[in-house]
């Protein structure tokens, strides 16, 4: 599934391939909607994984396979910044660390549920000639323990997308595309 | 060309099979969904309403759309840009700031890469293991293929004992004649590290960038976190304005103008720079 969705996401790039100025490697806005697009279903696929990490009744192999999958949607060293509403301090996570501690919590049921909002900057360039954008989501969490202790928060995450233009080779022509990649991702609780 | 073909069919395929198998939970609480979407999510948002440039649900408008940067979309957005709990921004000065940003000869646009306005940081680091407030204050910078935010200037109260002194007082000096003794008496200067300050020019401004940095090398100043993040505009003729976020319950949330001032001169603008810089010179 997982080379599958690669492939798709691959080949999704090349349909904006042809929407490119290929000598500056700039986007046209016209088609910067659908680099929005990717960048979403890369959102979409984390936000899944997240759910299955926190669920409960996710066996531990299958967590840590998920784990494996949600990593490889992040650019090397990104990490989690998060804050609470009554702790302001922001703590920095390492993606996996991340997980594992989601994985960890010590409730009995986990409810992890995204609200059907989303915003998405614009992009902007880097000195490195890479595209940063910004695409803001929100988590409902709900968690129980079996003596009664429940505790839910409403978080608010702020994922950073890194959009590359990169070449590969299928069957011997050079094929260049737009690839999307996660980033550092800050998480506020908000007082929704 | 059979490429792309390929990659459509695939797209739509695919497509299909991620849509129903990729879907995570959604939310369905319109109350809260109402209020996510009031809220201004990102200074990016900000920048688009402030302009007219998206439509209710953040989604970019054409820039050939009729909509786009209308005067009617701005004013309805700008209204809801204020702080609403801060009383201190009188009703007549945001009615003037509208004005003069939407009826003027040319309606004034927020540019992100316009310059003239710049964030304001504050910061925890450990200053030999005791937590200390620092401020940085960045501003983007333009660089090789793109931009990027740099360090301008750096604010930390713990800094501001090593260069205080009275120029009231006489104090010590080194005497107008001490280059005839090849300035032997700077050995009594550097004796008493407290007041070797007073030897400094009337001119001398303490450079808090530069001492920031130096520690940091040095490794007795280690980052622990970010406490605030607010950012400051003069970027529209004639206005300040602060941008700070909040986070309650209600519609007027996100990032939102907290302070905003009328500019009656340059001097002023400048004075109000320097304020915000915790320049004293």
């Amino acid at each position: 599934m997982h080379a599958i969705k690669y492939v798709y996401a691959l080949l999704l790039s090349v349909c904006i391939l042809g929407q490119v100025s290929a000598q500056k490697g700039e986007i046209s806005p016209s088609r910067k909607q659908a680099i929005d697009s990717l960048a979403l279903e890369k959102v979409r696929d984390l936000s899944k994984y997240i759910s299955i990490i926190g669920n409960k009744k996710t066996p531990f192999s299958e967590a840590q396979r998920v784990m494996d999958r949600a990593e490889e949607l992040f650019a090397p060293d990104s990490e989690m910044g998060v804050s609470s509403l009554n702790r302001k301090e922001v703590n920095y996570y390492k993606v996996r660390k991340y997980f594992e501690r989601l994985m960890a919590l010590n409730y009995d049921r986990v409810s992890i549920e995204w609200y059907d909002i989303h915003y998405i900057s614009d992009l902007e360039r880097q000195p490195d000639g890479r595209y940063v954008g910004v695409v803001t989501v929100y988590q409902r969490f709900e968690g129980e323990s079996d003596d009664g202790l429940k505790y839910k928060d409403t978080t608010k995450k702020d994922i950073t997308i890194y959009v590359e233009r990169k070449k590969t080779q299928i069957q011997g022509r050079i094929i260049e595309f737009w690839d999307v990649m996660l980033g550092d991702i800050r998480v506020t609780e908000t007082s929704a | 060309m059979i490429y792309v073909r390929a990659a459509i069919f695939f797209s739509l395929v695919l497509g299909l099979i991620s849509t129903t198998s990729v879907q995570a939970q959604l939310v369905s609480d319109m109350d809260d969904e109402s209020r996510l979407y009031a809220e201004t999510k990102q200074v990016n948002q900000f920048f688009r309403r402030f302009n007219g440039e998206e439509n209710d649900k953040g989604d970019r408008y054409d820039t050939k759309d009729r909509q786009y940067q209308s005067v009617k979309l701005r004013k309805k957005y700008l209204s809801m840009l204020f702080d609403a709990s801060n009383a201190g921004i009188k009703a007549d000065l945001k009615a003037q700031f509208g004005k003069d940003v939407l009826e003027g000869t040319k309606p004034v646009i927020l540019d992100f890469h316009g310059g003239n306005w710049f964030a304001e940081v504050h910061t925890t680091f450990l200053y030999n293991n005791k937590a200390q407030t620092i401020i940085l204050f960045l501003t983007l910078e333009k660089d090789h293929l793109g931009s990027k935010w740099v360090i301008d200037k750096v604010h930390a109260d713990m800094f501001d004992p090593y260069f205080k002194r009275d120029t009231t007082k006489v104090g010590k000096f080194l005497h107008p004649l001490s280059h005839e003794l090849d300035f032997m008496n700077l050995r009594k200067a550097f004796q008493n590290s407290d007041s070797v300050s007073q030897f400094a020019g009337k001119r001398f401004v303490a450079d808090h960038l530069s001492v920031f940095l130096y520690e940091i090398k040095k490794g007795s100043l280690k980052f622990k976190t970010v406490d605030e993040v607010k950012f400051h505009f003069f970027q529209i003729p004639g206005w300040y304005f602060e941008l700070a976020e909040f986070n309650r319950p209600g519609n007027n949330n996100g990032w939102l103008i907290s302070n905003l001032v009328s500019l009656k001169s340059e001097s002023e603008r400048n004075i109000l720079r320097k304020y915000l810089y915790y320049e004293t010179k």
